[in-house]
């Protein structure tokens, strides 16, 4: 039995504490990266005349949008503590089965749509099937993935010419508008999802201690494999919205982008290690991101320099996360 | 309750046996729980007393050995079969998901969706009538805690286990597990967790507590089992016990056979 005192907090004083605490804490920690996001762009805005310009801005948030899309499927797979290395590929096996669908079946646009997404939501059920049923951890599931999918967009792609696709598919990956919209509205929905649906709040509770949720009564195995199925599915979206805007499909397409939306998702301040964060945190994290990588070219700095520049950043933000921890 | 003679007992277990590799962990235990007592489960590290609530609560699995509720067998082989039936429990250090809300860390696993399109569709949770229920069950067992969004992470240790005894108010049925409600609490907040428990018992539930504090068992509970080396070794009522009688019982300096 434990008889020392665990110190003089009454259990009362708790309720001297606004119930506001929780979303106050929320709201501050997304307007720090806000504010984060606000300040290099005012840096840039400062560096460089032509980065003055409301042009550059929306050209930002297109360039965005697709690996944003992308990214809010990762934040749902990181938060409930999983990992998934794997969607790039899966972006080049959606790339390639709406590509071939429309360019060599002249399949009507939306039913090409619908298969790209059951494509994706298919390969993504997958990772969390294998994982549940093995045992096998995340990260070699999904490494497997990530070739093995990659072989299969290879495989469908083999000495096909896929591109010139239908006016009306085109539409959705040009200009600002509909990229941008649906960027948004994906964040809205995942975010709706995880803030309001009890599926999404088992997602933060397995996060947070699988033990826990297990004993709770919680369907672990199955929520799993759900989200790595949300996760294949908004993958999925972001091919079909990059296939349109390049008017063409290849299986190199999405190489490294799971590894830009991990990224994304650790600059917004989703934790690594599952249980918290939140989707709007990723799609700042995913602005940051481009807005540096855009200002640095206004700048004339090389690729080279770019990708150097992000890597130190995704350093500095979880260095920035870690100290926050230490210090609380 | 049915009116059979038999039906004393809410909860029974039959011959339990529990092996890990070539260590066998339980070896053939009975437990027997009547309807509306606190039973003490006490032991020695290592005697048995996790390993045989957690076969009972479906958290492990049994070699042998048969589980009656209410005189019926009735098969858990999960947790949630358990919880099913009507037994909750209070795992030690696995109570609380720090990261959630106490309102969502109580109804973990049994949301309350809304009763519309999107609750029956897209299982869009209800948090006002969940918040609503919390805020009830806390005045109602007199639990201060009025910050129910805030993440389980910013409380007390007895804060904690005060929310996770409430859960077994607002879900259990009939009978409450608890892996020593009061390990690592200090005396204060060890009172306060004590008098929950006995509050667990004014709301009708049975209660199986493991616990090493000789004055809880002597103070809060009607009966004891005692544990030792993977067996039970003995069941006195409390009334008919001492400190060093049970102290006794548990290192086995007294010998004891009981029926």
């Amino acid at each position: 039995m434990s008889i020392a005192d665990n110190g003089p907090d009454d259990p009362a004083a708790a309720t001297q504490t606004s119930s506001w605490d929780s979303v106050v804490h929320q709201l501050r920690q997304t307007a720090q990266v806000l504010a984060a996001l606000a300040l290099i762009y005012v840096v840039f805005f400062v560096l460089s005349p032509p980065f003055r310009n409301l042009d550059t801005l929306f050209s930002i948030m297109t360039q965005a949008s697709i690996l944003a899309v992308l990214a809010c499927g990762t934040t749902v797979v990181l938060i409930s503590g999983g990992l998934d290395l794997s969607v790039g590929s899966i972006f080049a096996v959606v790339g390639v089965v709406v590509g071939i669908l429309l360019a060599e079946y002249q399949v009507p646009v939306p039913i090409a749509i619908v298969a790209g997404l059951l494509a994706g939501a298919l390969c993504g059920a997958l990772n969390g099937i294998v994982q549940v049923t093995t045992g096998v951890p995340a990260f070699i599931v999904t490494l497997g993935g990530l070739t093995a999918y990659k072989g299969i967009a290879e495989l469908m792609a083999s000495g096909r010419d896929l591109s010139r696709f239908p006016e009306s598919y085109q539409m959705l990956g040009s200009g600002y508008v509909m990229p941008i919209s649906i960027m948004f509205g994906a964040a809205l929905l995942t975010g709706l999802f995880l803030t309001k649906t009890r599926l999404g709040n088992h997602a933060y509770a397995i996060g947070g201690n699988e033990e826990v949720a297990r004993l709770s009564g919680v369907n672990v195995a199955r929520s799993r494999i759900i989200y790595y199925m949300i996760g294949g599915l908004l993958a999925a979206v972001a091919a079909i919205l990059e296939v349109s805007k390049l008017n063409f499909a290849q299986s190199s397409r999405g190489q490294s982008y799971e590894l830009f939306a991990i990224a994304a998702v650790v600059i917004g301040g989703t934790s690594l290690f599952g249980g918290r964060g939140g989707v709007g945190k990723t799609i700042i994290g995913m602005l940051i991101m481009q807005t540096i990588i855009v200002g640095l070219a206004y700048l004339g700095v090389g690729t080279s320099v770019q990708r150097i520049a992000i890597g130190a950043i995704i350093i500095l933000a979880v260095f920035w996360d870690v100290w926050r921890r230490r210090s609380r | 309750m049915s009116g059979s003679v038999t039906d004393q007992y809410v909860l029974e277990a039959r011959g339990v046996t529990k092996r890990f590799g070539g260590v066998t962990a339980l070896d053939s235990v009975d437990l027997e729980l009547r309807e509306g007592e606190v039973l003490a489960l006490v032991g020695d590290n290592g005697a048995g007393k996790s390993t045989l609530v957690k076969t009972i609560t479906g958290a492990l699995g049994r070699d042998e050995g048969e589980i009656l509720f209410d005189g019926q067998p009735v098969h858990i082989q999960t947790p949630l079969d358990a919880r099913n039936i009507g037994i909750e429990t209070v795992y030690q250090d696995l109570a609380l998901v720090n990261e959630l809300s106490i309102t969502k860390n109580i109804f973990l696993g049994r949301e309350i969706v809304k009763d519309n399109l999107f609750g029956r569709l897209f299982g869009a949770l209800d948090f006002k009538k969940m918040e609503a229920n919390v805020r009830d069950l806390f005045a109602r067992l007199d639990i201060r805690i009025s910050d129910i969004y805030r993440d389980a992470q910013g409380f007390s240790g007895g804060q904690r286990q005060a929310v996770a005894l409430s859960k077994t108010i607002m879900f259990g049925k009939r009978v409450a597990v608890l892996d020593e409600p009061t390990a690592a609490l200090g005396v204060r907040e060890s009172k306060m967790a004590m008098d929950l428990v006995r509050s667990l018992k004014d709301h009708g539930l049975s209660v199986i507590m493991i616990t090493h504090n000789m004055q809880h068992v002597l103070n809060y509970c009607d009966r004891v089992m005692v544990m030792r080396l993977g067996k039970r070794a003995a069941v006195r009522n409390v009334s008919d016990v001492d400190g060093d009688m049970l102290v006794g019982l548990i290192t086995g300096a007294i010998a004891a056979r009981s029926g």
